[in-house]
């Protein structure tokens, strides 16, 4: 479903990605782990369109996205969840779903994505004409995560949903985030900084090191790597 | 003074104070739209009020198209149809100049377009006046309409104080408040409005939506323009200008916005009216050159006391 052939960006000169591929395959739970200033973030916001890329193809649905502008993307079934929330502070929880659901795709299943929304985090049906900026860290995210599925997605990006998260709140996103793969069918492509919660999740995974996809493969190979087992599981 | 005229003189600096005000109120609203959306500081706003005058002068007056409505009507239909006409104007400016200097273009520079906003509006407010004066000629105009000199009389029931209410400026007060309402409405229950302000509030979690933010960004700056226009083609039913009648407005516009609460929309309409309120009281007690000075003094005071604005409030947890 989403295929990035040897993809590289600079920011003014400096590297921040050099030849990575990757594939999402329809209906996967995909994960990218590494450490800080690996580029995790920067590959999101690539697949988004907010980046350019300075070599490299993308390609969603077999559409090339070289020539479909970052607004058009969220269109085709891209849905975005980025790093530290960024839910629109000055509205109300509720009308930070509808933005989610601005797609055309949204909208036409906007009653039932709500409801669904609804069930998965009750909280924000509690908290629906308070202002987005109020809410505590996990709700925020509770938000941000229901603003991407109200665009009922093909592709649910996910950048560090734990980031800055009480461990217990980190569990809850964590199953909703299985539930809505499991449940909703929807292909998920998660960037995480905990490792070992987030590969146990997963079909495949992939390890970004400065820029470089240094492995890859499923939960199981990546487990038995000694690499990851030193590194990021602090296993030995 | 004895006490009835004291009485008469209050009511009427009242009433005054209410009808100018809310033209004031919308004309502010217009700015604050463009800040508040955009972050531009967009210096030639007194200009488009000054476009949006000369454009219902055009459309009522001479052989203008609008000239068959008659006197009573056709200044005010003029001054509403100035709002689509200067909206245009403002999205062609935002398309060719603004949008180079402001947006996702400049979003993460160092100083995020601010100085080159700060030159380019500069800018079009000179070639405007300027320009303005070249085609316009620098002869006063008005919109002239009968009603701009007859008037409702209340008596107040206490001997023979009564309250003039000037007909051009009610109807005009009413044409005003029926614009801002209209624009509160779009703003708060439309796609568009919330759009406009997701757009405004994390312009690249907008993207992420699928919202084209640049082309909001283009919506927004026409409104602002048009809005502003139509305060502009109402204020031209009752008092003459020439191309440089901005700059004394745009000094106006801007302490509404920041009374109101800098990005609160509809706090620089409250702003406007606050400043249409203090220009006419002072003018009870002040020589009218002094008119401004006093609404600075209430400005900074307010400032001084509320520094968020009348109407600024925080959307960050604590």
């Amino acid at each position: 479903m989403l295929e990035i052939s040897n993809l590289s960006v600079s920011y003014g000169g400096l590297r921040a990605l050099t030849d990575v591929s990757l594939t999402v395959g329809e209906g996967q739970f995909v994960t990218v782990v590494g450490p800080n200033g690996a580029g995790k973030t920067t590959l999101f916001k690539t697949i988004s369109g907010v980046v350019k890329p300075a070599a490299g193809k993308i390609t969603f649905l077999g559409k090339d996205l070289a020539t479909i502008s970052a607004s058009q993307r969220a269109h085709l079934g891209i849905a975005h969840v980025p790093e530290g929330r960024q839910v629109f502070k000055t509205l109300t929880v509720r009308e930070n779903l509808e933005m989610g659901a601005y797609p055309e795709a949204g909208r036409a299943k906007w009653s039932h994505t709500l409801e669904r929304i609804h069930t998965l985090f009750p909280i924000l049906a509690e908290r629906a004409q308070q202002l987005a900026g109020t809410l505590s860290g996990g709700e925020q995210q509770m938000v941000a995560i229901g603003r991407g599925l109200a665009c009922a997605p093909r592709l649910l990006m996910l950048d560090e949903p734990s980031m800055g998260l009480a461990p217990a709140v980190t569990d809850t996103i964590f199953e909703r985030v299985q539930q809505i793969h499991k449940e909703d069918g929807v292909t998920i492509l998660l960037v995480e900084q905990r490792v070992a919660e987030a590969l146990e999740l997963s079909d495949h995974g992939y390890v970004l090191e400065t820029g470089h996809m240094v492995l890859d493969g499923p939960y199981e190979t990546l487990l038995a790597d000694d690499r990851v087992r030193k590194s990021y599981l602090g296993l030995t | 003074m004895d006490i009835e005229s004291l009485i008469e003189n209050v009511a009427n600096a009242l009433t005054a104070g209410i009808t100018i005000g809310c033209i004031y109120g919308l004309m502010c609203i217009g700015l604050g739209l463009i800040f508040g959306i955009m972050k531009v500081v967009n210096f030639a706003q007194g200009e488009i009020l000054m476009l949006g005058m000369f454009a219902s002068l055009y459309l009522v007056t001479g052989g203008g198209i609008l000239a068959f409505l008659g006197p009573y009507i056709g200044p005010f239909v003029g001054a509403i149809l100035a709002g689509p006409i200067v909206f245009i104007v403002g999205a062609l400016l935002h398309k060719f100049l603004i949008s180079r200097v402001s947006g996702l273009k400049t979003a993460g520079s160092i100083d995020d377009g601010h100085f080159g906003q700060l030159i380019v509006t500069l800018g079009i407010s000179l070639i405007l006046q300027n320009g303005g004066m070249i085609v316009f000629g620098s002869t006063p105009f008005t919109v002239r309409t009968p009603l701009s000199s007859s008037a409702i009389e209340v008596g107040l029931g206490y001997g023979d104080a009564t309250v003039f209410l000037n007909k051009a400026k009610l109807i005009a007060c009413a044409v005003a408040i029926a614009t801002a309402l209209a624009l509160y409405f779009v703003m708060e229950f439309t796609r568009i409005g919330k759009a406009l302000r997701a757009a405004a509030d994390n312009p690249t979690a907008a993207t992420y939506m699928g919202i084209n933010v640049d082309n909001y960004y283009r919506m927004a700056f026409g409104m602002g323009c048009g809005i502003t226009a139509i305060a502009g083609g109402l204020m031209a039913t009752y008092l003459s200008f020439g191309p440089f009648v901005g700059f004394d407005y745009v000094i106006i516009m801007y302490s509404g916005v920041v009374l109101g609460g800098i990005g609160s929309i509809m706090g620089a309409f409250w702003g406007g009216l606050t400043v249409g309120f203090v220009q006419q009281f002072s003018a009870l007690v002040l020589p009218p050159q002094l008119q401004n000075a006093m609404i600075f003094i209430v400005f900074l005071l307010i400032v001084l006391l509320r520094p968020q604005g009348l109407f600024g409030r925080s959307a960050e947890r604590a």
